[in-house]
Formats: structure tokens, C-alpha cells, sequence
């Protein structure tokens, strides 16, 4: 156990001394100015247009736009049926009289982290994961490592446990750095906003019966759990393809390729089912507390969740097998 | 790098990473834990003039209000508004509510939406077209030619149409209200000018209807499509194109009195 423990000091050592962290902070901030800009814009602009800062305005005329897109018939059904659900919760929010964005950073954070948890963050967690051990080969330091006295999966045991904290610190950084920066603009109220959760889909139809009322930060919290399951899981494939592959830009380029088919699949899988058991169709986990339709028929929280946790679970195996039977030279 | 330093690191972020389980954890156990609603029971929040107090116009209705087959996407309804605009100097406040392909069964629901009915509430003048869908059906109102269909259906109309006045005049009985009357997108193909006969007498109800209330207008928009239906029909010869967009706008818009609520 104190081995385990003076190792994984020394991978954080190691880890605080590439300086990644402070990169994937510094683009995270840049981000974050540039989409704060671009939604202060967004909403100057329709300010502009409607006269008036009234939400309710804004929203019934977001209604009456999807309204008149659904109205075409050249759309392909699974964008019906998405706008169609999208349109019933707008309209249900609208009954209610609840701002579905809320003005204000806790709001801002949130839709940041929705929208992020698919690329963006991955895309942060590979800056990490994939060289952990690649890089090692790479500089020849992995005979070092190896020479010393202590059992092999211990060493990649140390090395998952940092990926493991860096993935935690980037999620928490991230939330935490879209705050601090959107709230110069927008303010830093809306903790305590109303957001509907709970919406029962079943094809097109919206089922209210279970929606409920939660305030932003649990709601803001329970994304963030989501992220960072997500953010642990596609650490955790690109450790093991850090232990598979020598070299570190390829393992970067495998990964890459699959998150960015995910993101296009996304939008064309309703039809083939069994593409649901691929991870990178499973990461918007947010959706489904949030309530929009899943990519393909029939996945919920639960399936996407296990599912992710099958491939992090292969993942972790063959991580383990394959740096211990590795020849090393 | 200092020891302390990296012992800080490693144990703040074990704290996090086990934050987030805990989140994760709670994020599953509140999706599936099954909790009946808390809102559904609420009834609608009152509706309050809390919008703006300026000069408001409303457009309410079908593909006209929408602008469909005006390719700058304005439509009559922003060409009015541009109109208005130039002569008072000022841009009035603008809710364009229409829906392409909507009839009048469903603008009655629309207008009982509660936003909807604020929005109206705040109105000074509201512009509405509707109708057409109700009678031409996409077209299939020629090819099917059926007048026992076409009276069903303008009895239905005629019926919906009160019901819509009412609603408008329940939350706003202020607001000048400008019903436009449908023209005939087919009156180059009917050689024995049936269709004519039906537009001219789904009009004549139209404006029935519209004379029960006192501060309702019926605006005719038959007459400028007569002559020269082609020149001012979209590729679709049925929407006006930005030339017919334009008649109707300049019918409209000088009717539209302006007066200032804020002087």
C-alpha cells in the first residue's frame, strides 16, 4: 500500500510538472470568453429584434419558429419527432411560467457542461490520458519505471489512479472556470432558477406526469456527475490505447476519430439500432435528465450508463493484461 | 515541484473525483426514483400587461402572416411594419405568431394559449390571415370539386373565425383588429370562374362575421389579384411573391392608425 501510494505521489509529480493542467485550463477559459461573447450577442440581438427583454416573448417566438419548421414536410422524421419533443417541453415551460435560461452563470455553467460532455470534454481528458504511458515509451523511461522493485500493475495502478484525479480536477475546472468567467457578464445568480426534469418520452410524445420542479445547483450537480462518468470513461479508453499503441499521436488519432464518428453518428443512427452499444453514441447522458430524445429509440439513462460501463470495464482489462505480458526493449 | 504541494493536489482532487460519484450516483437514483409531479396542478399564471407599453402589433395566423413565397422572408406583415416605421419614425413592437399551413381550428387553440393571450392583451393592432387553408386544402379543394365539402367546411370556419374574434376580444377589446380576405391563386385556371364564385362567397361570410365586431375591420384582397393573378403569385402559384406582398401591404397599412399611448 505505501508503495502504491509514494508511486502515485510521483505520477502526480510527474503529471503537475508537464504543466497539462494549466494548458486545458487555458483552453477552457478561451472557450468560455468566446461562447460568453457569443450568447451576450445572441441575446442583444433578439432584444433587438423582439423589443423587448421579456422571456416569455423570446420563447413563444422560438415556439412558433419550430412550429413553422415542423409545418415542411421535406423533414426527415427523426428531426420531427426531435423538434416535436423539443417544441412540447418549450411549450410546457412556457404554461408554467418558468425561463428555461435563466439568465446568469449557474445557467451559463449549465448549458456549457450539456453541451460539452459529448466533445469538448473528452477532448480535454485525452490531452492527459493519452500519453500517460505512450510517453513513457516514447522517452525510454519506461525501462527505468520497470527496473525498480515493484510489481507491474502497480506502476499502470498508479497511473490510472492520476488520470482518475485529473480527470476530476478538469471537470471541476472546467465548471468552475465557465462560472467564474460568465458570470462577469451574465452575473452570478441562478442557483436557485427552476428547472423541469423528469419528461417521459415515448417517441414523439412528451409524458408530464412524472416532471418535477429542481433547482439549478442540484440539477447543476447531477450534471456534473454525468460528465464526469463520462469524462472517466473515455479517460479510461484512451489509457488503454496509451498501453496498446507506442506511439502517442496515434492513440490520440484512434480516439479522435471515434468521439468525432460519435458526433455524426449521432445524428443518422435512429435507423440502425444496434449502433447503440458503441460508447460514443452513449456520452450526451445529460439529455435524458434533461429530457430530449435520445439518438435512437429505445436508450435511456440507464442503458447508455451501463454500457459505458461495459466498454470502461473491457477497458480496464485489457489495460492490465497487456502491460503486464508486455515485452519491454 | 515541492512534496507538500503535490500531496495537496492529489488529495483535494480525490475529494472532488469522489463528489462527482456521489453526484453521479444521486443524478441516477433521482431519475429512477419514481415521484409523481409537482407542477401539472398549478393553474395558468395570470396573465399581466407586463409587456412594454409601446405601440404593439400582432400578426396572427397562416403562411401570409409568415411571409412564405416572399424570398426577403418579410411577407405583408413586415412590409407594413416597414411602412409604419418610415412614417412615424419609430419601430413599433412586432409578434408575429403566424404558422405556415395553419387553419382556423387550430388558431382558436392558439389563441387561448396563455402567452399568446398576453401577447394580445398588449396589442394595439392586430393583423390576421386566415382562412385559406381552411378552403383550398393544398389545392385539393379544385381537384376533389365538391360543394357540399366546401359549405361543411365554411360553416366550420365561419364558426371558428367567432370564436377567434371572441378570445381576442375577451383579453383585448382595445386593439384594432384587420382580418384580410382571401384572394383566388386559381383564377387563371377556372375557365367558368367556379372558384370565383366560392373565394367571393367565402368573403361575403368572412365579413359577416367580422361586422359583429365593432372594432374589427375586413380588408378585401380579392380585387388585386384579379387582373393579373401570374404577376404576383410566387413559383408556387399560390402564395403572393414580394410584388404581391407589396399590394397587400399597401392596402393595409394606411389604415393602421398610430397613436401614441406614451405622449
Amino acid at each position: 500500500m505505501l508503495a502504491l501510494n509514494n508511486l502515485i505521489q510521483n505520477e502526480m509529480m510527474k503529471l503537475l510538472a508537464k504543466k497539462r493542467l494549466v494548458i486545458i485550463g487555458i483552453i477552457v477559459g478561451i472557450l468560455v470568453l468566446m461562447f460568453t461573447y457569443a450568447q451576450f450577442k445572441q441575446v442583444e440581438e433578439q432584444q433587438k429584434k423582439l423589443g423587448t427583454v421579456d422571456w416569455r416573448a423570446a420563447l413563444q417566438q422560438q415556439i412558433i419558429d419550430t412550429q413553422n419548421r415542423l409545418s415542411s414536410n421535406r423533414m426527415l422524421d427523426e428531426w420531427r419527432e426531435q423538434l416535436e419533443v423539443g417544441l412540447k417541453q418549450q411549450q410546457y415551460y412556457l404554461d408554467n411560467d418558468i425561463n428555461p435560461s435563466e439568465p446568469g452563470a449557474a445557467t451559463f455553467t449549465r448549458m456549457f457542461l450539456e453541451n460539452a460532455i459529448d466533445l469538448f470534454i473528452p477532448l480535454l481528458i485525452m490531452i492527459v490520458a493519452s500519453d500517460l504511458v505512450s510517453s513513457e515509451n516514447s522517452q525510454g523511461t519506461i525501462k527505468l519505471l520497470l527496473t525498480r522493485p515493484v510489481k507491474r500493475w502497480k506502476i499502470l495502478m498508479s497511473k490510472y489512479v492520476t488520470l482518475l484525479l485529473s480527470v476530476s480536477i478538469i471537470v471541476a475546472m472546467t465548471a468552475l472556470l465557465s462560472y467564474l468567467l460568465s458570470g462577469l457578464v451574465f452575473g452570478y445568480q441562478g442557483w436557485a432558477a427552476p428547472v423541469i426534469t423528469g419528461f417521459e418520452l415515448n417517441g414523439s410524445d412528451v409524458d408530464v406526469s412524472q416532471v418535477r420542479l429542481v433547482e439549478q445547483w442540484k440539477f447543476l450537480m447531477m450534471d456534473l456527475g454525468l460528465v464526469w462518468l463520462v469524462a472517466v470513461v473515455i479517460g479510461t479508453l484512451s489509457f488503454m490505447l496509451s498501453v496498446l499503441v507506442r506511439s502517442t499521436p496515434a492513440g490520440m488519432g484512434i480516439m479522435l476519430a471515434a468521439l468525432i464518428s460519435g458526433a455524426i453518428l449521432n445524428n443518422m443512427v435512429s435507423s440502425w439500432e444496434s449502433a447503440k452499444y458503441f460508447f460514443m453514441v452513449n456520452l450526451k447522458l445529460t439529455t435524458y435528465i434533461s429530457g430530449s430524445a435520445p439518438p435512437i429509440e429505445g436508450m435511456t439513462l440507464l442503458s447508455s450508463v451501463i454500457t459505458l460501463l461495459v466498454w470502461w470495464l473491457l477497458a480496464l482489462i485489457v489495460s492490465f493484461t497487456a502491460f503486464t505480458r508486455k515485452d519491454v526493449y | 515541484m515541492n512534496k507538500p504541494k503535490v500531496l495537496v493536489t492529489t488529495i483535494v482532487s480525490a475529494c472532488v473525483g469522489l463528489f462527482f460519484l456521489f453526484c453521479l450516483g444521486w443524478a441516477i437514483l433521482d431519475h429512477y426514483g419514481k415521484k409523481t409531479s409537482d407542477l401539472g396542478g398549478k393553474e395558468a399564471p395570470p396573465i399581466n400587461k407586463d409587456l412594454p407599453n409601446d405601440f404593439t402589433v400582432v400578426a396572427l395566423g397562416d403562411s401570409l402572416t409568415r411571409g412564405t413565397g416572399d424570398e426577403s422572408g418579410k411577407g405583408y406583415v413586415g412590409l407594413v411594419l416597414e411602412d409604419l416605421e418610415s412614417e412615424y419614425n419609430h419601430k413599433p413592437l412586432f409578434h408575429n405568431l403566424g404558422i405556415n399551413g395553419q387553419v382556423s381550428k387550430e388558431l382558436v387553440q392558439q389563441v387561448k394559449q396563455t402567452e399568446v393571450r398576453r401577447q394580445i392583451k398588449a396589442a394595439d393592432v392586430i393583423l390576421l390571415t386566415i382562412g385559406g387553408n381552411d378552403l383550398f386544402q393544398k389545392g385539393q379543394t379544385l381537384i376533389d370539386y365538391d360543394s357540399q365539402v366546401i359549405t361543411e367546411s365554411q360553416k366550420e370556419y365561419v364558426e371558428n373565425l367567432d370564436e377567434i374574434f371572441k378570445n381576442i376580444n375577451q383579453v383585448n377589446d382595445k386593439a384594432t383588429i384587420f382580418l384580410l380576405g382571401l384572394y383566388n391563386p386559381f383564377i387563371g385556371l377556372d375557365e367558368d370562374l367556379d372558384t370565383n364564385r366560392i373565394v367571393r362567397d367565402w368573403n361575403n361570410e368572412t365579413a359577416e362575421v367580422v361586422a359583429d365586431y365593432k372594432n374589427a375591420i375586413f380588408v378585401p384582397t380579392f380585387d388585386l389579384f384579379q387582373l393579373s393573378v401570374k404577376d404576383y403569385l410566387y413559383s408556387d402559384n399560390f402564395h403572393p411573391n414580394k410584388k404581391g406582398y407589396r399590394l397587400i401591404a399597401d392596402r393595409v397599412a394606411p389604415l393602421i392608425k398610430w397613436e401614441d399611448e406614451t405622449q
